[in-house]
């Protein structure tokens, strides 16, 4: 088992008035089997044993379903696997003597909270404005009552597997909320149960998705590059189609 | 439900209409590439093809009209667009770089602002040298016309500065497109993950050929040395 | 303490409706009167909030994540179950609360299991309505697969992801009711403290996890959805922020803590790597319906797998259990596998795992087949340990993975504390001493969507809550108490962080309180875990301060209750004078390894009462009988 040194520069910021900055930390005996964010707990034990308050960062399960981790690295959102959030990223990535910068993701509409800790509510009430079938508990028909194609279920399956961690909008030069958006959207638009709502959903998404101060979709698709759960861009196509067909 | 307008203005809205005006800028770009090639024909026939478009009168001012809205919307769009983004990421990386794959940023996609800036104060120059340039006149079939390929040819063929300028102004053309066609195809969904590929190969090929087709012209006046060049007949 | 589980008289099959006839009812008007307060936005929290706020109640939902869909529900992989019998394999009603009963070794309560059955297929359909994607057959209806512990399929799915599937239905259904005004939201949201009023629970105390500030909040009723404590060993597969600290508070302020040594360890997890491990990544159960569990037959082999010729290897569960095989309860499949490598056969650097081999399952359908099945699965243990899988058999090992034990509730999933409501796996209520595959989804969306929001009118029709406000003297002296420890965490100042002090923690938990346990382990593990708590409240060294946000303080007062809850735990363990379900005592079992029961001695709940800790954990034993009408106790079997 091999153990290298790793060079740290990390965005430090106190609270969402500091203007934050960049600190430089030197990590030896990294073992390649870490995973990236263990790597970082080895840092915080030693920040902590030097008496400096430790980096913030959001994680929870550690098995990249939660979407709570959501660091950019060298620039890329999740570092640099494809189809991997940076929980499952192991430092047998690295090199030795390797320099790593960790950034916060970067939006207006994603403050930072501390380090790189950031305020993703906007999620949320995109996801309040219309994420969802409108059906009580209790009001369900029988679960066989209305089959589903395997095709279409499987598409909405692939749509529904977002895991809301915004590295789409980390990575869209734009800071565009698109993908995320359009994830539900198709999820939900694509299935008989979400049908009766589409168009009053679609449109309160998409509106809400402005109000929070996401940027434009240029059609880069860069968050589908990063996005750890491999959702297709051709959702935000379904956005699209499934706004204009609300309008007409 | 919004209004018809409101939705125009809302994300999805202006990326399609972005996408609609593109698409029929990209239609206006093939037909006047057509007009340009017709340099190379007959050696009346652009000056042939001017008279034509003379001829059509009130149509010819419908059609410019209709252009410059197309393209100012376009532009507005464009820049609109950019300036959100500015707005929606005020503090930026220190470092940044594309994860690659799907992704496709690249110089094209990632200069659109820059190239269609540059297009917007290049298309005023462009009317100025050519559509309001001072013209000689000429006779076709007894009538008295423009004869805008004398302009063409004495702009390209005596000033080196116009000849690569122009050609410069169309490479970035071609960057434009080379995002810009896909991107118009994917906002009005006529992509799909599965012709995703085949339609990005396409716009950039098309880009390609656009932007050769544009730069040959005053490249070819300036270094063939006007009528002398093989492929062009003045007389 | 009375302790009074309230089941309903009358058969088995009509209890829960005749309860739910008998029940008293809030009218609409009176409903919008009352302030309920859900802690935790998991599959019992979410769509607790989600039904409760639809009936017309005005909801306070809380968590501690920043969003309410990443509570530890989203990971849940293989499925969950109901009596649909979609497959006309025989499945019933009856079969699904048998097989949970049996499963549990029983020990819950026959009228609890029984319900949870019937509601199983509610879920289903509230679920399919609300769009979660399930697996589908080509005709478009919905798919099964099987799963530990039963003969029948019925387990629904959404690839490895019902769970987060599940769990964002159940979030959507929630947000549906933040937009329409009906639930006030309040994530990263830690709760500190209980306020009890006049014997009621009466409100939360709850930390702003951004700004650090402690608030008080008033209800009249409060239900908590605030999971399992398998973090009290460090190592498990729960997500990092999962904790007992919610439910510990509540057991502080008078509830009841149920069975705290029931814990379910997983058998098919990933191994330990090193010490720098922070968690364990369960592989799904629902590969053992292909995979073939085996190791080498001699001690210490060190060949590669694909080496091992066939007569040499031994597939322990299959010969042992020939009837189940490899689809043993879980409880089974993790004790063998502790057995083996006991026995030294034991594979991969540090001896402490067991093969699961895909080979044959290859051999037969085409690889194709199987990463139609398993893909996901094999991907996320290629990351991990950069193995291939479709070459090399995977290396598993158990890890701690659920808690049955939690805080004791009655019938009505409310506590000995009236007005605290207790759903999901932080009640001990169905799972008895060890939960089968795909029933913790079940229980956490029947506990949220079906029990709850029909007991809880029950509670406040039937009782008194009087206005108070939050500047009672109850809720004083609760906020002084939660910020009065964050202050003593602070002030230590030690020199060990408290990372190692949970590291430590978790090892004499798993050594001595984990798969198998003796009275010597135990009584040893008591005396270390106090040790090693005076140490803490001595030496720990706590990062920050308390007014901004601080995740290290958070961890600091989790791991305060840890060292509590752990001692409660192996004086648990060491009360059960029996093996069952998990609850594996080296003394109580048969020559081949099988667990002992006693029915006649230990056929209880274990409700402990808290007293209070000076340098040992005073605590008091009440004891729920366990009785059977329905059902015969038999010994286990899955030969």
């Amino acid at each position: 088992m091999s153990t290298m040194t790793i060079n740290l520069k990390i965005w430090r910021q106190k609270n969402s008035n500091d203007p934050g900055h960049f600190e430089d930390y030197k990590l030896d005996d990294v073992n390649e089997h870490m995973s990236f964010l263990e790597m970082l707990d080895v840092l915080n034990e030693n920040l902590i044993k030097e008496g400096t308050d430790p980096v913030e960062f959001d994680y929870d399960c550690r098995e990249g379903i939660c979407g709570s981790c959501n660091l950019v690295i060298n620039g890329r959102a999740h570092g640099p696997k494809h189809m991997t959030a940076v929980c499952q990223l192991h430092m047998r990535e690295y090199n030795n003597g390797d320099t790593i910068v960790i950034e916060p993701p970067r939006a207006a509409a994603f403050p930072v909270i501390k380090d790189l800790v950031v305020d993703r509510s906007a999620f949320d009430r995109i996801i309040e404005a219309g994420g969802y079938v409108s059906v009580k508990t209790g009001a369900a028909p029988e679960a066989n009552l209305i089959p589903v194609p395997q095709d279409t279920s499987n598409i909405a399956f692939d749509y529904a597997t977002c895991i809301g961690c915004g590295a789409c909008v980390a990575a869209c030069p734009n800071s565009s909320a698109s993908l995320f958006t359009g994830a539900k959207i198709a999820h939900l638009n694509s299935l008989p149960q979400g049908q009766p709502e589409r168009d009053k959903r679609t449109i309160a998404m998409v509106n809400q998705m402005e109000k929070e101060g996401f940027g434009d979709c240029s059609n880069f698709a860069e968050c589908e590059a990063v996005c750890p759960v491999g959702i297709s861009i051709a959702s935000i196509a379904e956005m699209r189609k499934d706004y204009v067909k609300a309008i007409f | 439900m919004p209004s018809f307008t409101e939705a125009l203005q809302s994300q999805v809205g202006r990326k399609i209409l972005t996408g609609l005006t593109g698409i029929f800028l990209v239609l206006f770009i093939i037909f006047h590439l057509g007009g340009n090639l017709a340099i190379l024909g007959e050696p009346d026939a652009m000056n042939r093809y001017s008279m034509f478009l003379h001829d059509m009168g009130p149509l010819l001012w419908i059609a410019r009209i209709g252009l410059l809205a197309v393209f100012v919307i376009h532009a507005w769009l464009g820049i609109s667009i950019w300036l959100r983004k500015r707005k929606a990421r005020p503090n930026n990386y220190a470092v940044y770089s594309s994860k690659g794959g799907p992704s496709k940023q690249g110089l094209s996609s990632r200069s659109m602002a820059f190239t269609g800036v540059v297009l917007l104060i290049f298309v005023i120059f462009h009317i100025n040298t050519f559509a309001l340039g001072e013209t000689q006149t000429v006779m076709i079939d007894g009538q008295e016309t423009h004869d805008i390929k004398s302009l063409v040819i004495d702009t390209f063929e005596n000033s080196a500065l116009y000849a690569f300028g122009y050609a410069f102004v169309m490479l970035l053309l071609g960057t434009h497109l080379g995002h810009g066609i896909w991107s118009a195809f994917t906002s009005l969904t006529l992509s799909s993950k599965k012709a995703s590929a085949v339609v990005y190969t396409i716009g950039v090929l098309l880009a390609i050929v656009l932007a050769v087709g544009f730069l040959f012209i005053p490249l070819y006046i300036y270094f063939g040395g006007g009528c002398d060049a093989a492929l062009i007949n003045c007389n | 303490m009375k302790l009074d589980p309230k089941i309903p008289s009358g058969p088995l099959e009509e209890k829960w409706n005749r309860h739910k006839n008998e029940i008293n009812l809030v009218s609409p008007n009176n409903k919008r009167k009352h302030h309920i307060i859900v802690v935790g936005t998991g599959l019992a929290g979410a769509s607790a909030a989600a039904s409760l706020a639809e009936l017309g109640y005005n909801v306070s939902a809380f968590c501690i994540q920043d969003s309410g869909r990443r509570a530890h529900s989203i990971a849940a992989q293989g499925g969950i179950n109901a009596a649909k019998n979609y497959q006309n394999d025989g499945d019933s009603v009856w079969r699904l609360f048998y097989d949970t009963i049996k499963g549990g070794d029983y020990r819950s309560r026959e009228a609890n299991v029984y319900r949870l059955a019937e509601n199983s297929n509610n879920i289903i359909d509230q679920a399919v309505a609300q769009g979660v994607p399930f697996g589908r057959e080509y005709g478009g209806l919905l798919d099964n697969r099987s799963f530990g512990g039963a003969q029948v399929s019925r387990t629904f799915y959404s690839r490895g992801q019902t769970g987060q599937q599940l769990l964002l239905g159940a979030y959507q259904a929630m947000m549906k009711e933040v937009h329409s005004g009906k639930i006030k939201y309040f994530p990263r949201h830690e709760m500190l403290d209980l306020v009890v009023v006049d014997g009621k629970a009466r409100g939360i105390i709850s930390r702003d996890l951004v700004s650090g500030e402690v608030m008080k909040f008033q209800a009249d009723a409060v239900v908590l959805c605030t999971g399992g404590y398998g973090n009290v060993f460090y190592l498990s597969t729960n997500a990092k922020n999962s904790n007992v600290t919610a439910a510990w508070r509540c057991h502080k302020r008078g509830a009841a803590f149920a069975n705290p040594c029931f814990v379910q360890i997983h058998p098919t997890c990933i191994p330990v790597s090193g010490d720098y491990q922070s968690k364990l990544t369960l592989m799904s159960e629902s590969l053992r319906n292909d995979g073939r569990v085996w190791v080498p037959k001699k001690k210490g082999d060190k060949r590669p797998p694909n080496e091992i010729p066939e007569d040499e290897r031994y597939y322990y569960l299959e010969e042992r259990y020939p009837s189940f095989g490899n689809l043993v309860p879980r409880d089974v499949a993790s004790r063998n596998a502790k057995m083996v490598t006991d026995d030294g056969m034991g594979v991969g650097s540090s001896g402490l795992a067991v093969y699961l081999d895909f080979r044959d399952a290859i051999k037969r359908d085409g690889e194709d087949v199987i990463r139609a099945k398993y893909g996901n699965l094999f991907d996320m243990y290629q990351n991990i340990t950069d193995e291939n899988p479709y070459k090399t058999p995977m290396r598993i090992f158990p890890a701690v993975h659920y808690t049955m034990g939690g805080l004791w509730v009655d019938y009505n999933l409310m506590s000995n504390i009236p007005g605290l409501f207790v759903a999901g796996e932080a009640n001990f209520s169905d799972h008895g001493a060890n939960r089968l595959g795909a029933s913790a989804l079940m229980q956490g969306l029947s506990d949220g969507y079906f029990i709850v929001p029909y007991t809880i009118g029950d509670y406040l029709a039937g009782n008194d809550v009087p206005k108070i406000s939050t500047d009672h003297d109850a809720f004083k002296e609760a906020e002084s108490t939660a910020s009065g420890q964050l202050d003593k965490l602070l002030a230590v100042k030690g020199d060990k962080t408290i990372i190692e002090f949970h590291r430590e923690l978790g090892k004499i938990m798993w050594d001595k309180v984990g798969i198998s346990r003796s009275k010597e382990g135990l009584e040893s593990a008591v005396e270390e875990i106090r040790n090693l708590r005076d140490e803490f409240w001595q030496n720990v060294r706590v990062p920050g301060e308390k007014n901004y946000y601080n995740k290290y303080l958070e961890f600091a007062a989790r791991v305060a209750d840890y060292f509590e809850l752990a001692e409660l735990m192996a004086l648990d363990a060491l009360d059960r004078n029996e093996s069952c379900g998990c609850h594996l005592r080296d003394e109580y079992q048969t020559e081949e390894g099988e667990a002992i029961r006693n029915d006649k001695d230990y056929s209880y709940v274990s409700a402990w009462e808290y007293l209070g800790v000076n340098g040992k954990l005073e605590t008091k034993l009440h004891k729920e009988p366990l009785e059977f009408e329905f059902v015969e106790l038999k010994q286990r079997s899955y030969k």
